[in-house]
């Protein structure tokens, strides 16, 4: 008994710590004075209508948005067929392949936007558009090998042996019988994928030029000059997005068996 | 082979390769191989502070991390299937949620007009508010919440695998509590710890936003200072020694935990 009551302690302590802050960032919100206070000055909509009339917020949502999509698609496009090779066949250096993919997680991001600034945007004009577009892609490239490798690792390879054997080319195979049968991967990929282009930092944080930003550098730089509820606002939006999409994840696909 | 082709040599050329252009700058000056970049840096008095707070840092968090992490994880592995989900759901949620999101709210609670200060203030503890924000404590509890989940998910995954027998039998044999922790938990899970520790060092010491929102210019962490020496100073050389420390630190790290994923299986 005694048991039971430190354990819900501890987790309740442990999950206010983790948890709380966003219902005060909710509730903050909702005030309707000009400055960030807690508890809020009256309630009030107002700083959550009024984030979708900032021009620049709009700007970088979009912007973030068409890269989180697009550079998931694109490292998808790569990383399916990388995680086919090395999880089906013994190939050569399949290693030293695996280790070069998996380096955008390892490298600190900020590094890898300075020299992609550097060196790609500065000296071959590459638009900035561009470099946060390639960035994007090889930071979730890696999350896409390892969700869809591990997917067809749980797929028996006969299945496609017995297609191919009845006459199917390889490529035919791997459409109609190993694609519908890594698809839950696929997408779980995807959303991580997503989310994670969508919340990085660092990598653009170099590589944001005037009128080239990302939502959360926007939001980063949007703070340094107001005190406004607005960016208090706007991250309770993007947390109830977040949770969204991984709660619907989780009921359709479960999602943490993925991640 | 020709599959995983295209994926290594999109990132061998579009990431690896400017990234070692990068790195090899620190090592030029003026066109010649040199060294005098990393004896400039590290003579440097602002240098060595930020460069010892940021290991400061990284080991503090990782060690209280280790400490909640465990008891956090020891209650939530004891739970029922049906709220043990749900609760560790709840200890996973706030990843996928973006850090800026994450590590403004501690402005809110932390500031000069936030909520511990509004509580010292009325509970006369403090005639006037104290300074928190801008402070190492406010960018370590950024950082703690930020990290500790992972630690959870890293200890809570490798304590499912401890036969639930062991600590009773521990128990009966006459082990107190403290005995059970030492001689039988942690050599059981230490392979958790060292991975959940090492994600949590490592991301604290390449932490940005965090030392950024709530540090400010005050409290500069590594990442910080290589923001500042490129657009203050256009400084590219201490940014590449910098970059290097980064690195080194990251590989040195992950290089630990394959040896011990390797070790394990």
């Amino acid at each position: 008994m005694q048991y039971k009551w430190t354990s819900r302690l501890v987790i309740g302590l442990t999950l206010t710590f983790l948890i709380g802050p966003f219902l005060i960032i909710v509730l903050a919100g909702l005030s309707a004075g000009d400055f960030m206070t807690f508890p809020p000055e009256g309630l009030s909509l107002k700083w959550y209508l009024k984030v979708f009339t900032v021009d620049s917020f709009r700007a970088s949502f979009t912007l973030s948005m068409f890269l989180a999509v697009f550079g998931t698609i694109a490292a998808l496009i790569l990383g399916v067929p990388a995680a086919y090779a090395i999880s089906r066949y013994d190939i050569p250096f399949g290693e030293t392949i695996k280790t070069i993919v998996a380096a955008p997680i390892i490298v600190p991001g900020i590094i890898v936007g300075l020299a992609l600034l550097r060196y790609l945007v500065v000296p071959l004009n590459f638009t900035v558009t561009l470099a946060l577009f390639l960035a994007h892609t090889a930071l979730v490239l890696p999350y896409a090998v390892r969700v869809v490798s591990a997917s067809l690792n749980n797929l028996r390879s006969d299945m496609e042996e017995a297609a191919v054997l009845l006459g199917c080319t390889r490529l035919g195979a791997f459409m109609k019988v190993v694609l519908p049968n890594i698809q839950g991967g696929v997408l779980a990929a995807f959303i991580l994928g997503f989310v994670t282009s969508f919340n990085q930092v660092p990598v653009s944080l170099f590589l944001s030029g005037p009128g080239v930003r990302t939502l959360p550098i926007d939001m980063l730089s949007y703070m340094e000059i107001t005190y406004d509820p607005s960016v208090a606002a706007l991250s309770a939006l993007l947390a109830f997005l977040s949770v969204i999409i991984v709660f619907i994840a989780e009921k359709f696909l479960g999602f943490s068996r993925y991640v | 082979m020709a599959l995983a082709l295209p994926a290594a040599v999109f990132t061998a050329l579009l990431f690896l390769l400017p990234v070692t252009i990068l790195l090899s700058e620190a090592f030029t000056i003026n066109g010649e191989w040199s060294l005098q970049g990393y004896v400039d840096f590290a003579t440097t008095p602002l240098n060595q502070t930020v460069f010892l707070r940021t290991l400061k840092l990284g080991a503090l968090v990782a060690f209280t991390s280790a400490i909640i992490g465990y008891a956090c994880a020891f209650c939530i592995v004891n739970l029922e299937g049906k709220s043990r989900g749900r609760i560790f759901g709840l200890v996973v949620l706030p990843l996928m949620i973006s850090p800026v999101a994450r590590t403004y709210a501690w402005i809110v609670i932390l500031g000069r007009t936030g909520i511990v200060n509004d509580t010292i203030v009325s509970l006369g503890l403090s005639d006037t508010p104290i300074r928190i924000l801008f402070t190492e404590t406010a960018v370590f509890i950024g950082l703690l919440q930020l990290f500790l989940p992972l630690m959870i998910i890293s200890l809570v995954s490798s304590m499912e695998n401890l036969p639930r027998d062991v600590i009773s039998a521990a128990r009966v044999l006459g082990a107190n509590w403290f005995q059970v922790f030492t001689k039988v938990i942690l050599p059981l899970t230490k392979d958790g710890l060292v991975m959940g520790g090492t994600l949590v060092f490592t991301g604290s010491l390449t932490a940005y936003i965090t030392p950024a929102i709530l540090g400010g210019s005050r409290v500069l962490m590594l990442e910080t200072l290589l923001y500042q020496r490129v657009n203050v100073a256009n400084d590219f050389v201490s940014a590449g020694v910098i970059a290097t420390i980064l690195i080194v630190m990251c590989f040195a790290a992950n290089l630990l935990l394959k040896r011990i994923a390797k070790a394990r299986s």
